[in-house]
């Protein structure tokens, strides 16, 4: 899940200012366009294009008082033939500088890379003037951030956890909830004439945008048909390291589940309504958005353009402001929310699990004890089961029969080890990324500073 | 055989990282005629620009409504919003009101008897019956 940054290469387009030249395909496209309706205004992707201060009249010629009624904002002419609004619009919009002081950006990034983020590539084919470049960036400086936390935090989580924790944490569903608390509206439409402080997106014409991140195999379509087996550290290397969530039908496990398998999923509707309960209460996702009717393919598209939206910003935090102001920015807005990691853990054989723990880390085969009963011959028996390996209790369950309690104690004992943490204040290698070439250069060559991990774990206990 | 996972998403707590202020705009409706609109004009012209320059987060819009009663509209994140009727309002009421619109969280008014929720786990842990040395009878 850690992929390397090549961060450099996503930013450097981004600070050249450049009219669309017929360099890609999109700005080709755009091009050709321009040649056959000429009265279409040029587009510049100029970041410091100041706005023309036109002067009105005080009277309009009907006798209208423009100090009581000022005149409409006046559009350039045929502003609606482009697909997305001019930047120089971006200094005029109340909508965004008040998008910009709501998210404490710094006075660096100007309103119109802002305003940039905030058209789709499903809105805005040509790279020049969508978010997809600065999406990218940011997708990959999201990614490492959440996945160096967990590798540091929780160096034990086998892999297809951690996978389901980065998809909970830095995924497109909670980016698109956190792009809908940071009270972004969504344009009804596309095209210039919109106020750019509004998320621009396109439902009508998706065959346009970014369906996700990162280089697929001309093989994926081979495996998926024939549904071969493929590890998840070959998906996220070689794939979309972030797919979005499966549907709740297809997450709904259909194998006979174990006794706190169901109870878990219990807990997990149990926590989506209280989510639901707490969004009522607390200030998070608003509960009628524009888009959240609709098809379930109009819904996906705009949690992608929501998501997509929030990755934009990450990105144009760190071309503006540098790397320590994203990872400030990733650390306030993606890290800081709440994910429980022991519900996403389903185990199918757990007594056997720990068995197969206890042989490989060389402790005595795991007992399971009666702890103390309640009830056996009542309608609701109460057995407390603990699991000991030798004199050491590694995990303790409560159940209504005797194999429940029993399963119950191993699935403790096995979260007790697959969760275990170092401790909060532990660094993580992007903390020392700036002080290795000080140390370095400050010990004159004879130190090696650089990051060292306080565990480092022997691997995953079963492994496909 | 290997542990399997399910799917969760993360929950977002305002404030702890960053915070959001939950209103995002206010609308301001005056009327230029009517005597009702005499403090909310005043406030427009004396009170106003400081306090839109001090809240750069939220969008203001002054607008005419003529023979109608002045209104401070306050329009929230979670997609509600909060009318305020300012009508024969003095101006230093109107930003009394303002500062409310800007505090509100946009939800309904309920009455809070628990003043502290969270959803953190508990450090103390659940209380279990099966622990301890038991109650004697």
């Amino acid at each position: 899940m850690m992929k390397r940054l090549r961060i450099e290469r996503a930013a450097g387009q981004l600070l050249v200012a450049r009219p669309c030249g017929p360099s890609t395909p999109g700005a080709a496209l755009r091009s050709s366009y321009k040649c056959t309706t000429s009265q279409v205004p040029v587009r510049h992707s100029s970041s410091s294009s100041a706005a023309e201060a036109e002067h009105t009249p005080l009277y309009e010629e009907d006798g209208t008082d423009h100090a009581r009624f000022p005149p409409l904002e006046k559009l350039p002419p045929n502003t609606s033939a482009l697909p997305s609004p001019l930047p120089s619009r971006a200094l005029e919009s109340a909508k965004l500088s008040a998008l910009h002081a709501r998210l404490s950006l710094s006075p660096k990034i100007p309103l119109q890379t802002l305003a940039r983020t905030l058209v789709d590539a499903s809105a805005d084919p040509n790279p020049y003037f969508n978010n997809s470049s600065l999406a990218f960036l940011g997708a990959t400086i999201i990614n490492y951030h959440a996945s160096e936390w967990f590798m540091v935090h929780y160096p034990r989580l086998p892999m297809e956890v951690l996978e389901a924790a980065m998809t909970g944490l830095a995924g497109p569903t909670p980016l698109d909830r956190i792009a809908k608390a940071w009270g972004i509206e969504p344009a009804a439409a596309p095209g210039g004439e919109v106020d750019p402080g509004l998320l621009q997106f396109s439902l009508d014409q998706p065959g346009e945008t970014v369906r996700g991140f990162g280089y697929t195999r001309t093989v994926v379509d081979k495996i998926n048909k024939n549904n071969w087996q493929r590890s998840v550290a070959a998906r996220v290397i070689y794939e979309d390291n972030l797919p979005a969530l499966p549907s709740t039908t297809k997450a709904k496990q259909t194998t006979p589940a174990v006794a706190e398998q169901e109870e878990q999923q219990q807990e997990e509707q149990q926590q989506d309504d209280s989510e639901v309960d707490y969004a009522e209460t607390s200030p998070a996702a608003p509960k009628f958005s524009p888009t959240s009717y609709g098809s379930s393919t109009t819904r996906e598209l705009s949690e992608k353009a929501h998501a997509n939206f929030v990755r934009a910003v990450v990105g144009a935090v760190f071309a503006h402001c540098g790397r320590e102001a994203a990872k400030s920015f990733v650390k306030a807005h993606v890290l800081s929310r709440q994910l429980d990691l022991e519900r996403l853990f389903a185990f199918k054989h757990p007594t056997l699990e720990l068995a197969m723990l206890c042989a490989r880390e060389e402790f005595d085969p795991p007992v399971a004890r009666l702890l103390s009963e309640t009830g056996r011959l009542s309608r609701t028996p109460v057995f407390v089961v603990g699991v000991y390996s030798g004199n050491e209790k590694l995990g303790e369950g409560a159940g209504a029969t005797l194999e429940q309690a029993r399963l119950k104690a191993a699935m403790h004992a096995l979260k007790a080890w697959y969760l275990y943490s170092p401790g909060e204040g532990v660094k993580v290698p992007s903390d020392v990324l700036g002080q290795e070439e000080e140390e370095a250069a400050a010990a004159g060559g004879k130190k090696k500073g650089g990051w060292e991990p306080v565990y480092i774990d022997i691997g995953e206990l079963i492994s496909r | 055989m290997a542990v399997k996972a399910l799917h969760a998403v993360s929950q977002g707590r305002n404030g702890v990282g960053a915070f959001i202020l939950q209103c995002k705009k206010i609308d301001l409706h005056y009327c230029d005629w009517a005597g009702s609109s005499r403090g909310m004009n005043g406030f427009i012209k004396s009170l106003l620009p400081k306090f839109a320059a001090a809240h750069p987060q939220i969008e203001f819009t002054v607008s005419p409504r003529p023979t109608k009663h002045p209104v401070a509209i306050g329009h929230y994140i979670n997609g509600r919003s909060k009318p305020i009727c300012v009508r024969n309002m003095e101006p230093y009421e109107i930003l009394k009101k303002l500062e409310l619109l800007r505090d509100a969280s946009g939800e309904k008014l309920k009455k809070v008897t628990k003043p502290v929720r969270s959803i953190n786990q508990s450090v103390r842990g659940i209380w279990s019956p099966y622990h301890g040395n038991g109650m004697s009878l």
